[in-house]
């Protein structure tokens, strides 16, 4: 997503680029999502207009299932090694290579890889998505059959110094509770319930989302759940302590989807250490100046934006994208200078 | 009258703060919280039938309010099993914080201390035994088994401590003995401190004393300082752990303290223990809280199980670092708590849900604990209560002075 929008605002400074993506196809994790918070638009739809329009401009070069492998300097310019074996040159680099999702194998109290019916929100939007596998109904893995009790947990993988991830990931409220307002919407019957620890909708239209999901009839539970047991015949066993009651409860569900938060891109450290530039304790980029500088990196012509500084929805996505395209333009103008 | 509010506001929790940081063994933050939830549902004080159950996290949430009722018995509950530990989020260290209000209550006599607290102290300082036991005679077990005339080896390979259970409890000296039985079959040169030894301090420790948890640690310091002790082997987890922690010797002199459990694993998987046929049984293991969460020692016991001919093995609902505490630690051990309240009863009745017929630990305390509760209730008199030594012993087929 952020690296389509840098492309093509580039573009519109008549700058040729080159997009280097290492998958099949381009506009990375919201291509897989049939609708998206806070409109419910859908992704797939945001990102193939972009793609159209990479593909009609003659200034954008793709080269799809190819990585970098090194980079050095040369003269007056960037030499990019490609996973390919071949190498191009470039007067500016943008990193945009997104993040990956906690892998939630790790909390193994959860019961994920191990029970079938406690899946990651990744897996979940592949069920909601109308041209998913189910064709966007709710079926099980185990046994295909519909969800009609279904418990979301927030904060898998985040908020944890034990997971080394005590950061918040901040989308993960917001695109749960999405996720919950679709299940609930498809079968106004259905029941869902949301154990969490604080609720941080916090963007614009982001929280009224959450008070429509409250009203639709999307349950609330506060406190974090302490294990995910799987029954005989399927079924999840959740429990955790209602800490407004504070009391233990515990509720059998169909399927179980774990909010997983964001890690940095497995690439990270690799790419980090071949640019000689900063990661924060985190384990995502920072940027130059404390910040001020937003998409300026330690190395002059190496530019930051989206998921990579960090977690953050679409919105900010395609904002990083336009301005980081901005930026690079600016650097190259004053370079030709 | 308006509603009284001002608890909620006053300076109390920042007094206990200060309070506390002063006293800690480490930095502790109670504001570090966020209430999450997920250390009550791991305490096993949450899975007693009863309505007004121990909660960790209200405890931090009063705490940091100034709200602990320090004329109730709350602050006594918690047995610093660790179970909390192991999930905050936070790290939030819960015992630390417990036992560092136990000792401004104990050291301030600010508050309610149970009366059986008082008379075991008393006697760990006075008698360096919680029992008013005569010192004398702790190494009593020992003498009995001693074959006349042998005398102690020069250079023993290891030092055993046998800790206060076992050393008196009638019991508990079957689990002493069994040590020193198997050491013997393997040919280990082992050596005992005989009287000089005293009661490790884990209990007084954890309790808040700290005075007496003094005494004893310069007391056990000092009969070390006389012996060849570069190994120790501890028969409770309780005892290596307080001594690995706060003995602080290794730093200087190598020593080091582990739980007798790791020697036996060595022996048993060297091959050093002819292990033969035992009677039929199916077994459960019961992770003692200082070996299992403290130490995560979970599957040397269970390696040990493996080898023994005869025995069929099962697992508890909660077992290994998820194991729930028998309700000795922390002063537990000597807490009067009501039929029906024991944390013990929750572990009995896994291991019949389990199907178990012999309930197997490697902590003397847990030992007694499960011994006690079962005789109160007659739908645990199937199940028999063994430490593993005593299983292992049983298992020799050659066993030696029997
Ligand atoms: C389950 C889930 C649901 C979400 N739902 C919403 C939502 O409804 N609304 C919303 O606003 N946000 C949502 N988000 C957040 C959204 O996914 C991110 O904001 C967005 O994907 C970030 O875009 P990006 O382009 O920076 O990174 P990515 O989407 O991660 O894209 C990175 C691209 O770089 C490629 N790449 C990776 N490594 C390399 C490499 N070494 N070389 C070349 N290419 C590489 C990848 O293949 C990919 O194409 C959701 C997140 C999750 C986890
Ligand atoms: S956004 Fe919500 S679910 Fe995600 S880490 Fe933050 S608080 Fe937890
Ligand atoms: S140490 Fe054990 S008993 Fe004490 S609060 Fe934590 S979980 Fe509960
Ligand atoms: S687990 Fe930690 S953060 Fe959560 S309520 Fe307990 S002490 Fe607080």
């Amino acid at each position: 997503m952020t690296g389509l929008k840098a492309a093509l605002t580039l573009d519109e400074f008549e700058i040729p680029s080159v997009i280097v993506e290492k998958s099949g196809e381009l506009g990375g994790k919201v291509r897989g999502y049939g609708k998206t918070f806070p409109d419910f638009r859908s992704g797939r739809a945001l990102v193939s207009g972009l793609v159209k329009r990479v593909d009609s401009t003659g200034m954008i070069r793709v080269l799809r299932n190819c990585t970098v492998s090194g980079i050095r300097t040369e003269g007056d310019h960037y030499r990019v090694r490609l996973s390919d074996g071949t190498s191009l040159d470039a007067h500016a680099v943008i990193l945009a290579f997104g993040f990956e999702p906690f892998d939630a194998t790790r909390q193994e109290e959860y019961g994920y890889g191990v029970c079938p019916n406690v899946i990651a929100a990744p897996e979940l939007e592949a069920l909601l998505d109308p041209l998913g596998p189910t064709k966007g109904r709710l079926l099980r893995p185990s046994d295909g059959k519909p969800v009609r009790k279904a418990a979301i947990i927030f904060c898998v993988g985040s908020r944890s110094k034990r997971t080394d991830s005590p950061y918040c990931s901040r989308i993960c409220c917001s695109y749960s509770t999405k996720q919950a307002i679709e299940i609930k919407e498809s079968d106004p019957d259905a029941q869902v319930v949301c154990f969490y620890m604080d609720i941080r909708t916090y963007g614009r239209g982001f929280e009224e989302m959450h008070q429509y999901a409250r009203e639709i009839g999307v349950k609330y539970i506060r406190g974090r759940v302490s294990e995910c047991c799987a029954l005989p015949d399927g079924d999840i066993l959740v429990r955790a302590e209602n800490t407004l009651l504070g009391k233990p409860v515990q509720g059998v569900f169909d399927l179980v989807s774990l909010s997983v938060g964001m890690t940095p891109s497995p690439d990270t450290s690799s790419l980090a250490e071949m640019l000689g530039i900063e990661l924060g304790t985190d384990g995502f980029f920072i940027s130059a100046d404390g910040g001020l500088s937003p998409h300026d990196t330690g190395r002059e012509g190496i530019f930051l934006a989206g998921a990579v500084t960090g977690l953050k929805p679409i919105r900010d996505c395609i904002l990083e994208g336009t301005s980081a395209g901005g930026r690079a333009a600016a650097y190259l103008r004053r370079r030709r200078a | 009258m308006p509603e009284d509010r001002t608890a909620v506001v006053d300076d109390s929790s920042r007094m206990l703060e200060k309070a506390l940081r002063d006293l800690s063994m480490q930095y502790y933050s109670l504001d570090r919280c966020h209430q999450c939830g997920i250390c009550t549902e791991a305490c096993p004080h949450t899975n007693l039938r009863k309505a007004e159950r121990f909660s960790p996290r209200v405890f931090i949430q009063k705490a940091r309010l100034g709200l602990i009722d320090l004329a109730g018995g709350e602050l006594w509950r918690c047995t610093t099993c660790g179970s909390c530990l192991q999930v905050c989020p936070y790290e939030v260290p819960l015992v630390d914080i417990i036992v560092s209000l136990r000792n401004l209550v104990f050291e301030q006599g600010a508050g309610y201390v149970p009366p059986s607290f008082k008379a075991v102290l008393a006697s760990l300082a006075a008698s360096g035994n919680p029992w008013r036991e005569d010192p004398d005679k702790r190494a009593d077990w020992f003498e009995e088994l001693a074959p006349q005339g042998e005398s102690r080896p020069e250079a023993p390979e290891i030092l055993l401590f046998a800790g206060c259970f076992p050393s008196y409890d009638r019991r508990g000296r079957s689990i002493a003995r069994a040590a020193v039985q198997i050491l013997r079959e393997a040919g280990i040169g082992f050596d005992i401190l005989g009287n000089e030894e005293k009661c490790c301090g884990d209990s007084a420790l954890k309790i808040g004393d700290m005075k007496t948890f003094e005494r004893l640690r310069k007391a056990n310091l000092e009969a070390f300082s006389g012996r060849h002790a570069e190994r120790i082997y501890t028969l409770a987890p309780h005892c290596s752990h307080v001594m690995k922690t706060r003995y602080a010797f290794g730093r200087d002199n190598g020593t080091a303290a582990k739980p007798f459990l790791l020697l036996l694993h060595e022996l048993v998987v060297e091959g050093r223990l002819p292990l033969g046929e035992v009677k039929r049984a199916r077994a459960v293991f019961h992770d003692p809280c200082y070996l299992g969460k403290y130490e995560g020692i979970t599957e040397e016991p269970r390696e040990i199980l493996a080898r023994i001919p005869g025995l069929e093995t099962a697992e508890m609902a909660h077992h290994g670092k998820r194991s729930l505490c028998c309700g000795a630690g922390g002063g537990g051990f000597w807490l009067d708590t009501l039929k029906g309240e024991r944390l013990a009863e929750i572990r009995l009745d896994e291991a019949v849900e389990a199907g178990a017929d012999l309930l197997v630990t490697a902590c003397p305390y847990c030992l007694a604990m499960f011994e006690a509760s079962r005789a109160s209730d007659n739908r645990w008199a199937g199940l028999e209560i063994l430490d593993i030594g005593e299983l292992v012993l049983r298992s020799l087929s050659d066993k030696p002075g029997m």
